[in-house]
């Protein structure tokens, strides 16, 4: 099969847009949707300027998606003043996976010339994921606890690198799972803080003063393009899967979602396409509630409650 | 033909397919949907709904995360 561009040989078929294309225009194609996407949102601020350029914070995990973002990133700005980049990187302190990921970063950045922080779970809470999942004192899946603790990393270090916006890897089925679990869950409030949070183009999310606004630069490419681009481009990503990786529910809306896909191309897109204009509803409805925020009696951090999440995990897993 | 079909870090299968038959179809006796997987012929990515041309097909599966 050749490519519909060129002629040359196809290395992949796009069902939802009928294309074939070659590693060039693959490559070419996924560069301009991750532009693009970076444009109509809004994410490079008019006020940006040599003098006084805006920061970016790339969460940085060794896997496909944050190694394809990155590289991208910086083929686009590395040579633009206005703009400075860090890649982040989290170890999580799960034995034998997170070291490898690790060596696909600092291959990644090396080659780059990016700038590269490295945090630990270990440094910064005093535990290992490997021990959190052995105790499990909440009986909660691992990825609960590891998402709450990486959230609480992401966030503080981006505030301390003074960062105006967090960019990550999330491609189309990410967040296409995401928001079939928020709609099937009936989850209205967190469709709102999803918009607000990362998904609404920068002007038109509620004011979040108190959060880093976070970006998903990737989220137009389907997993598999974005697979096939790192591949093709001979990229250092980690492909091991997390030895903790289970959930049942995200598993069953990705089957649920692929199976559409298989039968019905495009159902991703579509889904995406209404989602954020009824998120965008839902936090004209639901945002802007800042009232009932105070500090965690703890650490300090914005939360609802006297204790945030985090902390309170933490202890939990101290407790026992 | 029957074609050999490994799914590296999964399972090696022989499938008897029609001459018709695309590589997303060797998926048949697996849960995996051509959304998680590549299809590498001679080390190089083919397009799911060409015809199956080789006796040897390797997949590769997409991790998640990242």
């Amino acid at each position: 099969m050749n490519c519909d561009k060129c002629g040359e040989e196809a290395v992949m078929h796009a069902a939802y847009s009928g294309l074939h294309l070659c590693q060039e225009h693959l490559v070419r194609s996924v560069d301009k949707r991750v532009r693009r996407r970076i444009r109509e949102d809004g994410l490079v601020p008019d006020d940006a300027t040599p003098d006084d350029p805006t920061t970016w914070v790339i969460g940085l995990s060794g896997g496909k998606d944050s190694v394809v973002l990155t590289k991208i990133l910086d083929d686009t700005f590395a040579k633009d003043p206005r703009i400075e980049m860090i890649a982040l990187s989290i170890h999580e302190g799960i034995e034998g996976y997170r070291d490898e990921s690790l060596d696909a970063c600092e291959e990644l950045t090396a080659d780059l010339d990016i700038r590269h922080e490295v945090v630990t779970y270990e440094d910064e809470f005093d535990l290992q994921m490997d021990n959190v999942v052995e105790k499990d004192p909440e009986n909660m899946a691992p990825c609960a606890y590891c998402g709450v603790f990486r959230r609480d990393v992401l966030s503080r270090y981006a505030e301390e690198y003074d960062a105006d916006l967090m960019l990550t890897g999330h491609n189309l089925d990410d967040e296409a799972e995401t928001a079939l679990m928020n709609f099937l869950e009936g989850n209205v409030e967190q469709m709102a803080k999803h918009f607000d949070a990362s998904l609404g183009p920068l002007d038109e999310r509620t004011d979040q003063d108190h959060h880093v606004p976070r970006a998903k630069p990737l989220r137009d490419v389907p997993e598999k393009e974005v697979a096939l681009y790192a591949h093709l481009e001979d990229l250092p990503a980690h492909i091991t899967e997390c030895p903790h990786a289970e959930e049942a529910f995200r598993g069953e809306i990705q089957e649920l979602m692929l199976g559409l896909e298989d039968d019905h191309p495009g159902t991703r897109h579509s889904i995406m396409a209404g989602y954020e204009e009824m998120a965008a509803l839902a936090a004209e409805a639901y945002g802007g509630d800042d009232e009932k925020f105070g500090e965690c009696d703890s650490c300090g951090a914005r939360t609802a409650r006297d204790i945030c999440r985090k902390c309170a995990l933490v202890e939990a897993v101290d407790a026992v | 033909m029957r074609v050999t079909v490994d799914v590296i870090g999964d399972t090696t299968y022989e499938i008897e397919v029609d001459d018709e038959a695309t590589y997303a179809d060797l998926l048949e006796p697996t849960d995996y949907s051509q959304h998680q997987v590549s299809f590498m012929v001679d080390g190089r990515p083919v397009p799911e709904d060409q015809p199956v041309e080789v006796e040897e097909v390797r997949v590769v599966r997409l991790v998640q995360g990242g």
